[in-house]
């Protein structure tokens, strides 16, 4: 006897009727994600709809935020724990079951799989001309401020601050360095032109910002488009300022002070993750079908040099045919610079196998279904025959 | 009963033999061998193709249809693509472009009447005025032009699309090529040569290794040598035999290039011969004509002998189904390619595999109703893809990123079927609709037959929309670096599985009995619809190149049409035609889509 407390609990939450409920929200969600795409790009709308536990709506003119349906995420452990509860109490532990056990449990993996991937997924982008040799790989939204201490010509001391901290304001103490950055004033998408006579005096006293006037624009989030970010920022050694410099991701010069005979460089770029390993590009190409621009091949030929592992060798990276090294996987994307830049999507999800073996657990479910329902089906027809 | 039986064969083989009547050889039209002309391969849009195949889509592009009236006869697209090239003075005069936007008449000091068609000697005079507006419009994003910018652009692309055909064996106001090789080193020829060679609509001449797809236009192989290779010449002697209206002397040019063709590129030759009888057999088109014979004979079976009427349209039904197979084959042949590489090709394929399941659940029911939908379906199919068509060329060459047989064969070819079987339930559905609304006699042994076909068949559609999406996600990880990106066809695709998903969970608690599920196989396809089309008219997303905006009214009325009938499939028992034999006596409430908490 189950005691009523427990089977109260658990009549809702094994329902078809949730399970229903569960598919129609998702599919809300997914038309809404989808038709939201044509205005705010992929990422935006899917940060929206799909990885939340909540859909919020920004009540208009208050600072309230109040939910208004169900986030993927809600929606998609509401199934999870839906089908789990559904198996376990209703159907038996037989063989006879066997096959929808086996595919109901990759189902679950695969929705499982997409909280790892929302969890875990980082993208980023090498791009990497060809000669060129690059150890590092960038994030395609994020921007960073990176203080480089460029004095030894050996190497460089890289500190970096994130955007979120720059978008707080105040000061920034760079750890290791008597530097301190004071953010005076953050655009999250601006527009930079030449100073003209009649401009509005600029804060900026120092550096190539001194002839640029910047003017604030909204941001934008579609996938075609990318933010100019721009900063006033004032570095501050020892309790002396070095003026207030621009900063902006838009901005392709080299801007630097000097504090005690140690050079610092300014740079307002995309946030960069540094690489145990060395990816030179030896060749790009791009061929086409004869006689048209419809493309038909873009590959890169790269070398890798990775010295903790002792490696040295040649990889060609084409469609259909990443490389996957340590943890990473390189993707063809894009290219540019008259076919002579070759941008590399580079993808670290430690959950990608999951849908694999989910898929394969689904296949071999139904199969296993299948095959005990033709049995059974081909008894009951042998049955009348032998009576 | 043999007599019966005879029937349904003697319409297949009729339906067959009509078909094929398509392929016997035409008249040459004023003597000249038009048909040996279509045949010799060039190359265009990346691939070897037959003239024919250059000649319909281009006039396709142009007039909309494959024919021009001319002089009180109608010539077929090769007898046209010979005045363009060869007599480009008489092609002038032919009214080919198709101008339905009064603004853009306006424009050329046109009223609109009930002619819509016009020659290039009409528009000639206002290309200055034409070129300017179609440099103002065309930096607009397609999505956001108004009627009237886009009208201009289109008009301006097909004119420019004549434009290089009149000016890829000859340049413009020149005397034409034999003249063009006789000067070849004379003063402006290099000028010329370059002229030629950009303007190029297709390349002619083979290349000059034994493989390799280097093939030539006739301003590159003019400027190359200064001796003349014999392809040119053929090809000039053609020319001047067709402007002198020789046909004798153009047909031995012609015999002549295939000679040369078939000596050079043997495989080039097999490959245009193929696709040349593919375009003349149009078996997408005898395919759409015996659909609907099919479904007029289901029609009469109704009122009228009903067992031989249908075995009759059950006959036809598989004259079309193998003719429209037929198609494909040749199709996937002729690309080397699976048969589903895109929106076009997937609408054959839906239609295709909707029949074939018709077929089937017509042997296993024996009702008629099958073959109905399945006729419908086919035939619906076949004009959506012929409306797909009217941008050109239906095989064009694959981009790189899909250039994966695999993939094709594999994710593509198993959505495409889970299209289908959206599409046929909904079909199934719309038949038990109009059923009970209009057939007076009550059957409840065929209601419930379209009942457990549409079950049947959304149970299909379930796993083959679910199989196909998963091998997407498989796809998408192979080559853009992630299972799932939420991009709008995946979430297409998504949509629905989870509706027929929804529909069987629904039906197996309960909560949906006969009228619920079929109304909610109906809204299948709008689902349906809007993932296969309505994703692409958003231009957004990695799988663009899909791209159409034009059917926007099209399928807008599709999904109202499917809403409609919607409601009729939820209206109540009492107001159907049939309701009294088929519904004894109601009890209490009626299970429609909600109330009903029995498992049926």
């Amino acid at each position: 006897m189950t005691p009523p407390i427990v089977e109260r609990v658990l009549r809702p939450l094994v329902s078809l009727k949730l399970t229903i409920a569960c598919l129609a929200a998702l599919m809300v969600l997914v038309l809404a994600c989808t038709l939201a795409q044509v205005k705010l790009g992929t990422w935006p709308a899917v940060e929206i709809y799909m990885r939340p536990w909540f859909v919020w709506w920004d009540v208009p003119g208050t600072e309230w935020r109040v939910p208004v349906f169900p986030g993927g995420a809600l929606v998609g452990a509401v199934l999870i724990v839906n089908l789990l509860a559904a198996q376990i109490s209703r159907l038996e532990l037989s063989w006879s079951k066997a096959g929808l056990w086996i595919s109901h449990a990759g189902l679950v993996l695969l929705v499982f799989g997409e909280f790892v991937s929302g969890a875990l997924q980082v993208e980023s982008q090498l791009a990497v001309e060809e000669g060129q040799t690059v150890n590092y790989v960038e994030s395609p939204r994020e921007l960073e401020l990176a203080v480089i201490d460029v004095t030894d010509p050996a190497m460089d001391d890289v500190y970096s601050i994130p955007a979120a901290r720059l978008e707080r304001g105040g000061s920034v103490a760079i750890p290791g360095t008597p530097v301190a950055i004071q953010v005076r004033r953050w655009f999250e998408n601006s527009d930079l032109t030449q100073r003209g006579p009649t401009d509005p005096p600029s804060p900026v006293t120092a550096g190539i910002g001194t002839s640029v006037t910047v003017r604030e624009r909204p941001p934008v989030s579609r996938d075609d488009m990318t933010n100019q970010a721009a900063a006033f920022v004032e570095p501050i050694a020892g309790g002396r300022s070095y003026g207030t410099w621009l900063v902006s991701n838009g901005l392709g010069a080299v801007q630097s002070f000097e504090h005690e005979g140690r050079r610092y460089e300014l740079q307002l770029r995309s946030r960069r993750e540094y690489l145990p390993y060395a990816v030179t590009l030896k060749d790009f190409r791009h061929d086409v079908y004869p006689g048209t621009q419809i493309p038909k091949n873009f590959s890169s030929l790269v070398h890798i040099t990775n010295p903790s592992r002792g490696e040295a060798r040649d990889v060609l990276i084409y469609m259909n045919q990443p490389l996957r090294y340590e943890g990473k996987a390189f993707y063809q994307a894009s290219f540019g610079k008259g076919d002579t830049l070759s941008i590399l999507q580079v993808v670290e999800n430690p959950g990608w196998l999951l849908p694999y073996v989910s898929c394969v657990l689904v296949a071999i479910g139904l199969i296993v279904h299948f095959a005990i329902t033709l049995r059974r089906s081909s008894k009951r027809r042998q049955a009348p025959l032998e009576a | 009963m043999n007599l019966k039986r005879a029937v349904a064969w003697i319409a297949f083989g009729l339906a067959l033999a009509g078909a094929a009547a398509s392929l016997l050889p035409a008249a040459k039209p004023r003597g000249f061998d038009a048909e040996a002309f279509g045949q010799l391969p060039v190359l265009e849009g990346g691939r070897v193709k037959p003239l024919d195949s250059i000649a319909r889509n281009a006039l396709l592009v142009i007039r909309g249809k494959q024919s021009v009236p001319f002089e009180g006869r109608s010539l077929g697209a090769d007898e046209w693509l010979l005045d363009v090239l060869f007599r480009p003075e008489v092609a002038d005069r032919q009214e080919i472009f198709v101008i339905d936007d009064p603004e853009v008449l306006g424009l050329i000091g046109i009223q609109q009447s009930k002619n819509r068609y016009y020659s290039f000697a009409t528009l000639a005079p206002h290309i200055d005025e034409l070129q300017r507006q179609y440099a103002a419009a065309d930096p607009v994003e397609p999505k956001l032009r108004s009627r009237y910018q886009s009208a201009v652009v289109n008009l301006f692309e097909r004119m420019f699309l004549y434009h290089r055909l009149k000016n890829t064996l000859q340049l413009q106001g020149t005397p034409g090529l034999a003249a063009e090789i006789a000067a070849r080193e004379g003063p402006g020829a290099p000028q010329r040569h370059q002229a030629l060679a950009q303007l190029a609509y297709f390349r002619p001449l083979l290349p000059t290794t034994p493989t390799g797809d280097g093939w030539r236009s006739v301003g590159e192989a003019l400027a190359a040598t200064s001796s003349v290779e014999p392809g040119l010449e053929q090809w000039a002697r053609a020319g001047v035999a067709y402007r002198a209206q020789d046909p004798a002397s153009f047909n031995r040019s012609v015999a002549d290039l295939t000679a040369t063709a078939a000596l050079g590129r043997p495989e080039a030759i097999a490959h245009s011969e193929h696709e040349w009888l593919f375009n003349a057999a149009q078996p997408f088109y005898s395919g759409m004509v015996i659909y609907v014979l099919a479904l007029l004979a289901v029609f009469v079976s109704w009122a009228w002998r009903p067992e031989l009427m249908q075995r009759l349209a059950f006959g036809l039904l598989v004259a079309g189904a193998l003719v429209h197979t037929l198609g494909l084959v040749s199709r996937v042949i002729l690309q080397g390619r699976p048969p589903v590489t895109n929106l076009y090709s997937s609408a054959v394929f839906v239609g295709w595999a909707a029949v074939l399941l018709g077929v089937l659940l017509e042997r296993m029911y024996k009702r008629g109703f099958a073959t109905a939908v399945a006729a419908a379906s086919g035939f619906a199919s076949l004009l959506v893809a012929h409306h797909l068509s009217s941008d050109g060329d239906t095989m064009e060459m694959m981009r790189a990123v899909l250039d994966s047989n695999f993939w094709l064969a594999t994710h593509v070819v198993t959505i495409t079927i889970g299209y289908s079987g959206t599409f046929l339930a909904g079909a199934l559905a719309i038949a038990w609709v109009v059923r009970r609304h209009v057939v007076r006699r009550a059957d409840p042994a065929a209601s419930k037959a379209l009942v457990s076909m549409t079950y049947g068949i959304i149970c299909f559609a379930l796993f083959f929309s679910f199989v196909g999406t998963v091998l997407g996600g498989i796809w998408a990880d192979q080559s853009w670096g992630r299972f799932w990106g939420w991009d709008p066809k995946e979430n297409g695709a998504l949509l629905i599985v989870l509706w027929n998903a929804i529909i069987l969970h629904a039906r197996w608690a309960g909560y949906a009995r006969e009228r619920g599920t079929m109304a909610m196989a109906i809204f299948g396809n709008v689902i349906t619809s809007f993932s296969w089309f309505g994703v692409n008219m958003l231009g957004v997303g990695l799988h663009s190149y899909g791209f159409m905006d034009k059917a926007f009214w099209a399928l807008s009325a599709f999904v109202a049409s499917q809403l409609a009938i919607m409601v009729f499939a939820l209206v109540p028992a009492r107001f159907w035609s049939s309701r009294r034999a088929e519904e004894p006596a109601p009890a209490g409430p009626k299970g429609g889509s909600e109330g009903a908490s029995q498992p049926v």
